[in-house]
């Protein structure tokens, strides 16, 4: 992984930023006013009980989801109208809560799929045939074995994705995601629902991937998980923010006690 | 004008019987959450066992009765043996959109085979005209017009007063909820099904009552307009089925005096068409259509 | 061979190639890409209108006994090309207004439903296409030859299976490209496929009016064929008979496609053919529906991939001496072990 592509470009301003997103559903606020900034480098987390609209405002970041009023800017554009696929063509590139591999191709053509710039990515440049496309493809196929070597993952490359135990697939989802040259990654939950070994691992590659250069936004209800990896931390309660800063300030913060209590 | 009133006369007859069809049609996509494609061809059926009863020297009005407990039978048999078992395999909604079709397709092509292609025409006395003003209808469209009333108070009855009704509105709104709440989910289902094919079975009977003909492929042609009306008013939502099937059985016949009457499908066709673009989730639905 | 024996044999290989045709264009968008046109007949059917049409001379020549638009008289290729273009044009209207993120479920019935209404439309609307009655007396491309019928027949085979081979290597090229393996990203999970910046909405309409544009022109290539064409060979059920093929065959995959075009629309009907007629005269017919049904079903559940499973694409290992790169060696994610 190229440290060089995943630095922004003005490290001074910050590189997402979201101002009075709201979010109603029907009759329910899910995202009532919230506003914050995610700078570049470092893992930025989402907190908050369950309920708190983390996920649906992950959703308005990633493009998912529509908001009722607000912003979003990333490296200072609005990208508010903006599709999922185009964002992700900017860089802006997010994981699911739920599994979201693509099962019938194999983890190598998962990794593949989301590489860009691939002329043969076209119905013209399809017909075109392998001739035109085929030296692309190889460089791509060593780019991902590298990536699936990283991970510990080379022997599974010819494995379907939907055969994989849930901690693989969550690590096939984060390469997969890599693969995009992502200047931000939103992970949603990523260990959810993983073995706690297992979580630790995936810990340890994204511990990695922040110390080689790669910012991200997580969000992630094990607080220990959290507090290792998240730098600083936002926390939402009933869709609102109620606290910001680093993990051992925020924790003795009384709004905040009170939510996971009572939430 | 008199061809007007005349024809919101007819209108009113075409609505009646979208009503019965179109209200089971929806009680099942709420209950089961698929689109039965079969429907139309379960009415056919049951119109049929109507012709046989009459062949019998059976009054086509008992033969309704015939019609709805063939179509209640067949629905739960249906949504047991077919339905049910692809779905908990973990078909695909598009997955159970071809098992419907193909449910259909055979149930089409036995009556086909059994009966023949010719039509079938039922022995009935369709009564003298009665006459209120411009309006004129013969005793037996009145006599669908009240059955279909009946019907209706009777299903709005059974959802709203009845614990039943309710237990069948809560497995519709959400199934692992009403079992955590102790109501017997799978029984809930059969009873849906059973009644909602009763509708099927009576619809398929007046439909035939009002053309005075049938043949093979009557039910899956008019499956069309019973989709449209269906989700006009919300797929899953009763009451928007009656209300859809006024404004649809209104529309076709009204419209017909302005194209030819052979277009009416092709009206009901262009106010699907419509509610998809403009409101994919109907008049009264509070579910999203879209993924 | 005999000549009755001929031209049975030359209308069995045309009906062939064009089945094939059709079975690949509903294997690029629905095995391929997820998409659920169930108004597929509906293309194959504009295309073999627009290509009579175009062949056709002025509707008052042969004594004026059908209406119909156009009646340009062109020649072959002109007729199939302007058939590919009806097909593509017919598909972007309908594309536009109903993909557009409907439940699955309902894109497939509004489909079925534009299908139906089509046929009622063109039966009742008889200057467009002579309504139920349909156009007859097509010209064949090779009439201006002056040849024995039984050469042109062969000649038309040669027309077909030129076709036939022209669509499949277009489908095996998109198939297994890079494209091809977007497409399929975007039958597995299209909010991924977005999230990695596939334009999910312009890929699935592409594709729904490529699929069009070679049903289309399969219609075209069968109606210079059998030179007539009518509400009648293009009824709803027939769209189910091609996904039965495709579903029997095996989805996702060309071979598969062309298997199950073998086995269902040619080799099905061609097994009833030679039944006695018992019962009514649409017992058969109606029988063959059936077992059509059954047949769908049963593979749905048994052997949902079909006959020729899709295969799993593996690359060919890395050239030895290659470097894989620094590899970390964190704890492995699987009981069996992947790093080394």
């Amino acid at each position: 992984m190229a440290g060089e592509e995943l630095v922004a470009r003005d490290p001074t301003t910050a590189l997402l930023s979201v101002h009075d997103l709201h979010c109603a559903f029907g009759g329910l606020n899910a995202v009532d006013g919230v506003s914050f900034d995610v700078q570049t480098g470092g893992i930025t987390g989402l907190i908050g009980p369950n309920g708190a609209g983390k996920t649906t405002a992950l959703g308005i970041i990633a493009g998912a989801t529509a908001p009722t009023g607000g912003t979003v800017s990333f490296d200072g554009r609005d990208i508010t109208r903006l599709a999922v696929h185009e964002r992700a063509r900017l860089g802006l590139t997010r994981t699911f809560q739920l599994s979201s591999e693509f099962p019938r191709l194999t983890v190598l053509e998962n990794l593949l799929a989301a590489e860009r710039d691939q002329p043969g990515d076209s119905l013209w440049g399809a017909v075109l045939g392998r001739r035109h496309w085929g030296a692309a493809e190889r460089e791509y196929v060593e780019r991902a074995r590298d990536l699936l070597a990283r991970f510990g993952m080379d022997g599974k490359e010819s494995e379907y994705a939907g055969n994989l135990s849930g901690g693989q697939k969550r690590l096939v989802e984060i390469m997969r995601a890599l693969m995009t040259r992502p200047r931000l990654l939103l992970l949603d939950e990523p260990m959810a629902g993983v073995h706690p070994n297992l979580a630790q691992s995936i810990a340890s590659y994204l511990e990695e991937l922040r110390d080689n250069g790669l910012t991200m936004l997580m969000i992630e209800h094990e607080l220990s998980i959290v507090d290792r990896l998240c730098d600083p931390v936002v926390v939402m309660a009933q869709g609102r923010i109620i606290a910001r800063g680093r993990m051992a300030e925020v924790r003795h913060h009384e709004q905040v006690l009170e939510a996971y209590l009572v939430g | 004008m008199d061809l007007f009133v005349a024809a919101l006369g007819f209108g009113l007859v075409t609505a009646s019987i979208l009503a019965i069809a179109a209200v089971g049609f929806t009680m099942q996509f709420g209950i089961t959450n698929i689109l039965n494609l079969a429907y139309g061809d379960l009415m056919t059926a049951a119109a049929f066992v109507a012709y046989v009863m009459n062949q019998f020297g059976i009054n086509i009005w008992i033969g309704i009765v015939g019609g709805g407990v063939f179509g209640a039978v067949a629905s739960v048999v249906l949504n047991r043996w077919v339905y049910s078992p692809f779905l908990r395999r973990g078909t695909s909604p598009f997955g159970m959109v071809i098992v419907s079709l193909a449910m259909g397709l055979m149930i089409q092509n036995i009556l086909l085979g059994i009966g023949g292609p010719t039509a079938f025409s039922y022995q009935m006395d369709q009564g003298p005209n009665l006459r209120a003003g411009a309006l004129i209808l013969t005793v037996s469209q009145v006599g669908i017009m009240v059955i279909s009333i009946a019907a209706m108070v009777a299903i709005f009855l059974l959802l709203t007063r009845t614990r039943l009704g309710k237990a069948m509105r809560a497995s519709a709104a959400n199934a692992p909820l009403a079992r955590s709440c102790g109501i017997r989910t799978d029984r809930v289902t059969d009873v849906v099904w059973a009644v909602s094919g009763a509708l099927c079975g009576v619809a398929g009977v007046v439909l035939v009552m009002n053309t005075a003909s049938f043949t093979a492929i009557t039910g899956s042609t008019f499956l069309v307009v019973i989709i449209a009306v269906a989700v006009l008013g919300g797929v899953g939502q009763p009451n928007g089925a009656m209300l859809g099937a006024l404004v649809v059985g209104l529309a076709t016949e009204l419209g017909a005096i302005v194209i030819a009457p052979s277009y009416k499908d092709v009206i009901a066709f262009a106010i699907l068409v419509l509610v998809l673009l403009v409101r994919p989730q109907g008049i009264l639905s509070l579910a999203r259509a879209s993924t | 061979m005999s000549s009755g024996l001929q031209f049975y044999v030359t209308t069995l290989l045309v009906y062939a190639c064009v089945d094939m045709m059709a079975c690949w264009a509903l294997n690029l968008q629905y095995g391929v890409t997820g998409l659920l046109n169930f108004a597929f007949i509906l293309f194959q059917a504009a295309g073999a209108y627009t290509a009579a049409v175009l062949a056709l001379p002025l509707q008052t020549a042969n004594g004026g006994f059908q209406q119909y638009i156009l009646g340009l008289g062109l020649p072959f290729p002109w007729t199939v090309l302007g058939a590919g273009l009806a097909g593509g044009v017919l598909a972007l209207a309908i594309g536009l207004i109903s993909l557009r993120k409907l439940r699955t479920d309902y894109e497939a019935v509004v489909m079925l439903v534009v299908s139906i209404i089509a046929t009622t439309a063109v039966s009742n609307f008889v200057p467009l296409f002579n309504g139920s009655a349909g156009v007859s007396l097509v010209p064949n491309p090779f009439d201006g030859l002056n040849v024995d019928p039984l050469v042109e027949t062969w000649l038309y085979v040669g027309l077909a299976a030129v076709a036939a081979l022209l669509t499949f290597a277009f489908a095996q090229r998109v198939t297994n490209s890079p494209f091809g393996r977007s497409l399929r990203a975007v039958r597995e999970n299209e909010a991924a496929a977005a999230a990695v910046g596939k334009n999910v909405a312009r890929l699935r309409l592409l594709m729904f009016v490529v699929g069009g544009v070679i049903a289309a022109m399969s219609g075209g290539v069968l109606v210079g064929f059998i030179g007539l064409w009518a509400p009648s060979a293009w009824l709803y059920p027939e769209t189910l008979v091609i996904f039965a093929a495709v579903i029997i065959g095996g989805r996702g995959n060309n071979v598969g496609a062309a298997v199950g075009a073998l086995l269902v629309p040619v080799a099905f009907n061609e097994a009833t053919r030679f039944l006695p007629q018992v019962g009514n005269p649409a017992l058969i017919d109606a029988l063959q529906w059936v077992v059509i049904a059954l047949l769908i079903l049963a593979f749905l559940w048994f052997r949902p991939q079909g006959i020729v499973p899709e295969r799993r694409r593996v690359f060919p290992a890395a050239r030895p001496g290659a470097n894989p790169a620094d590899r970390r060696v964190a704890e492995s994610m699987a009981p069996s072990g992947g790093s080394r």
